[in-house]
């Protein structure tokens, strides 16, 4: 069917690319302890990419009702005269990846339900509070074919939940994230901490605001990784609109953070040997001890910034077009357990949810969150929960003022799109937080 | 269409079902600085099936008509799956049924309208900012979207609904040495394409802005006194207040439940909020949901007592309230869940001076740059601001995050303005994007708000 729509679009265009893709998803979630929704997803949606005397037409579509309609659709789209110096690649050799499990096959939804229910059980039984969990499996296949003789295929299976407990009248949860590569339990000890963590900060603690320590979860993280991927993105080094853009192999943050791209890394899901324009995806150290490293482009900003590309095309969805992403983020873990952290607060909060992390001047790496939520801690020992309180800085100070990092990493969300990768907790002293009627 | 869907629905066997399909016609243009990035027409569809069958309610998304039989399978299944774990059994309040087709009235059918016209217009937009020096860069796009919804259920109801959307959205960056600051432009609407054109004085007065924010001081954290301009207050009335009254959001919290039933005195006496989607002329208009439900105006507050709510027709059955119409999806990928469709602060009795005369000291927000809210608590940033002294304004203010507690801010809005003004640009992302999600308000003064700083 693809062979088809590449022989036809080669017929008017000088270079084609059509990628591909068929999904399908089951999720199951339970709001306080009860079942709430099963829903699933069969999806298929088709892209083409077509080049004309260096001018670039996109179409995508979800049904192929008609080829010619598609091959029409990406032709209009040549009218408006995007530029695309850059040739679709001819990729042979990629890397052998295991990121499809089978087992993922067999995954009920009832068995789905059933985890749910133990770990309703489990965290609702030692708090009695509103526990909230989903699960959601699903399988993807990608296929990316293109007239310089690519022909691509990968398929990979996904396993991810969410488990909570709700501070009462709040959406504020302790939270942890699953991800993986077929069905897995939430370990046990990770819901002791979730039920430890909260259970010790029901009371409410009224700090003064000042400048402190705070202990980003790898739940919360994202607020700083977001702004150094921003940064680091070859689309505003390109527009010379990057903070750093004049910095590559200068030290810009803690020596302690080495920060790498590790989409062959399949020992996580959704491990990926090209990306979504056929190029061959590497491991890619964006920040070494504190060093800016590497950015990472497309092909597009690569053939504009003149360097190699690092294979990290990606599109967000099926309509979307390819821009730079690092889908496969993680931080190089430290020395210290989760519990030594926290003996290491003299005075501070851990923050285990935030509220506008999309906010403010991301660019700029400014970041003012509100803790929802926050927990405060004197002298290594948890005091309670902060309400209404709000943690701010620029990451390029406090990313510079790294205490200590934990010594595991979690699934986590990355930025403001649902790409997750691997992060520890990291601590982090000196920064402002603002607290109500203080 | 309609009689092809009624055939699948034969097929199911179940206590009720309903067929959603939507043919998507999709225009976008984008400028990532200088260049442009992206032109392209689409035509996408897809079909969301939900039965509900021994007390369970399931949905399943299908792209292809082929594959309806599995997908009445897997919902069915679904559906007994999640009855067999219910203590009540899921139930739908009784709807009206419907046999209507309503096609909104449009000042310019953006489907009339040439590419080449949309690509000119975008591409003088994306050059205003540049006639000034040190903008560093901008994002520009321009996008109009038409969701053509077909909409069958075994009730006997059947709709066919267009919602077209036209919009320009976009940002301007501006730079000094290596700080930058970012500001948004917008505008548009779902009565078509005359919301888009000449509107370069916006874009003028944006870029003026974004160089005067190089400038500005940025503001010290504390508590304060603050007026939030109408983009801003009605953020606020969507993010802090809005979710809270979308019965999904609340349907599983017995301890928000407690505290957000009818009747409850929430905000000062001067408060009075309402979602209305059958306003024409304004972003958030419809006329049915996606669960083939007539939107109804519908009052939230009243002299600062709640008196109702957003529903489905399951959590009207649930919470045995009216429905109100406010279960939408975002395209044909989603099944239907609460949304607010136009949301506002009703106007009051001053003006914007007698509220920088009331504030006295204090500062004056303007703009949303995001939102978000965990229930009791919520944050949001402000765009820019300026300092008041004496109910005069003063320095630009700028990197400002507000957060506040729900509760004790709707009890705080001490002063409310006459100047009420419905968003052109709105937008939601629970769950799923909803960019027709409208909300705005008059000028408000509220009397303690916290702001996050260096």
């Amino acid at each position: 069917m693809m062979e088809k729509l590449l022989k036809l679009a080669k017929k008017v265009a000088d270079q084609v690319e059509i990628y591909s893709i068929t999904y399908q998803t089951d999720s199951v979630s339970f709001e306080n302890s009860r079942l709430k929704a099963i829903d699933s997803k069969i999806q298929d949606g088709i892209a083409l990419r077509i080049v004309k005397d260096g001018k670039l037409g996109f179409a995508y579509t979800r049904n192929l009702l008609s080829r010619e309609e598609l091959i029409e659709n990406a032709l209009a789209s040549i009218k408006g005269g995007v530029a695309a110096q850059y040739q679709f690649p001819l990729t042979k050799k990629i890397t052998k990846l295991n990121s499809f499990d089978t087992a993922i096959k067999k995954v009920t939804n009832k068995q789905m339900v059933e985890e749910c229910r133990r770990i309703c059980e489990i965290l609702g039984t030692n708090t009695k509070a509103e526990i909230h969990t989903s699960l959601e499996k699903a399988v993807q296949k990608i296929r990316l074919i293109n007239s310089s003789g690519t022909d691509l295929t990968t398929q990979f299976s996904e396993f991810s939940g969410y488990a909570g407990i709700l501070y009462p009248g709040s959406h504020a949860a302790i939270f942890r994230i699953l991800y993986s590569k077929k069905f897995e339990q939430f370990p046990d000890h990770w819901l002791n901490l979730m039920v430890a963590l909260y259970s010790q900060s029901l009371k409410e603690a009224k700090p003064k605001t000042g400048r402190m320590k705070v202990l980003f979860m790898p739940e919360t993280l994202y607020a700083l990784i977001w702004r150094l991927k921003e940064a680091t993105n070859s689309k505003n080094i390109y527009e010379q609109v990057s903070p750093i853009k004049d910095k590559l192999n200068q030290k810009i943050l803690s020596e302690k953070l080495t920060v790498v791209d590790e989409p062959l890394n399949d020992n996580l899901p959704n491990a990926r040997a090209f990306d979504d324009e056929g190029m061959p995806c590497q491991n890619l150290t964006i920040i070494e001890a504190g060093v800016f490293k590497n950015f990472y482009t497309d092909l597009n900003y690569a053939t504009k910034l003149k360097v190699e590309p690092t294979g990290n095309g990606y599109k967000a969805n099926i309509s979307s077009k390819i821009t730079p992403m690092l889908n496969h983020l993680t931080i190089r873990p430290g020395q210290k357990s989760f519990e030594e952290l926290i003996k290491m607060i003299d005075k501070g909060i851990i923050a285990c949810g935030i509220m506008g992390a999309h906010s403010g001047n991301i660019l700029n790496g400014d970041f003012s969150v509100g803790l929802a939520p926050g927990i405060y801690v004197e002298n290594g020992e948890i005091v309670g929960q902060v309400k209404d309180a709000m943690v701010a800085g620029n990451i390029y100070e406090v990313m510079n003022n790294v205490v200590e990092i934990e010594d595991t990493l979690y699934p986590s969300f990355t930025g403001m799109a649902s790409t997750l990768g691997s992060l520890p907790a990291i601590l982090f002293a000196d920064v402002s937080v603002a607290m109500k009627n203080s | 269409m309609l009689d092809e869907m009624k055939k699948i629905l034969t097929l199911v066997n179940a206590d009720y079902a309903d067929l959603r399909y939507e043919r998507m016609l999709d225009t976008k243009i984008d400028f990532d600085g200088k260049e442009l990035t992206l032109v392209s027409t689409n035509v996408t569809d897809g079909y969301v099936l939900r039965v509900l069958k021994k007390g369970g309610l399931a949905t399943v998304a299908f792209t292809k008509k082929s594959d309806a039989k599995k997908a009445i399978k897997t919902a069915e299944e679904n559906a007994e799956l999640i009855g067999k774990y219910q203590k009540e059994p899921i139930r739908l309040a009784k709807a009206e049924v419907i046999n209507d087709t309503y096609k909104p009235n449009l000042n310019i059918d953006p489907r009339e309208v040439k590419i080449d016209e949309k690509l000119t217009l975008l591409t003088h937009y994306n050059q205003i900012p540049y006639r000034y020096q040190k903008i560093a860069t901008t994002q520009m796009s321009y996008e109009d979207k038409v969701r053509e919804k077909y909409f069958v259920n075994t009730e006997g109801t059947q709709i066919e609904e267009d919602l077209i959307t036209t919009r320009v959205i976009g940002s301007i960056v501006s730079q000094e040495g290596t700080l930058t600051q970012r500001i948004r432009v917008g505008f548009g609407g779902s009565d078509g394409y005359a919301r888009v054109i000449n509107r370069e004085a916006e874009i003028e007065e944006k870029t003026k802005l974004v160089l005067d924010m190089l400038k500005a001081k940025p503001v010290t954290a504390g508590n304060y006194r603050v007026i939030l301009n109408q983009r801003l207050a009605g953020v606020f009335t969507h993010e802090a207040f809005g979710h809270f009254s979308e019965a999904d959001i609340i349907e599983e919290s017995p301890s928000m439940r407690q505290k957000l039933q009818l009747g409850a005195e929430l905000g000062t006496p001067i408060l009075n909020i309402k979602d209305d989607p059958t306003q024409t002329n304004q972003l958030g208009h419809y006329k049915y949901d996606d669960e083939g439900v007539r939107a109804r105006p519908t009052r939230l507050l009243k002299n600062g007592v709640l008196v109702g709510r957003l529903h489905s027709r399951r959590t009207a059955a649930a919470f045995s309230e009216p429905l109100t119409g406010h279960a939408i999806a975002e395209d044909y990928r989603y099944p239907p869940i609460i949304r607010m469709g136009s949301i506002y602060i009703e106007p009051g009795q001053d003006n914007f001076e007698d509220l920088l005369a009331k504030l006295g000291d204090g500062l004056y927000l303007l703009n949303p740059m995001g939102g978000q809210t965990s229930g009791e608590n919520f944050t949001f940033a402000a765009q820019y601001g300026y300092e008041v002294k004496n109910g005069k304004m003063k320095d630009m203010i700028r990197d400002i995050n507000i957060s506040g507690n729900l509760y004790q801010t709707l009890k705080n809005i001490s002063a409310i303005a006459n100047d009420l003004v419905l968003g052109e640009i709105g937008g939601c992302g629970k769950g799923q994007t909803n960019i027709r999600s409208c909300y705005g308000a008059p000028h408000i003064l509220i009397e303690s708000v916290v702001i996050g700083g260096r």
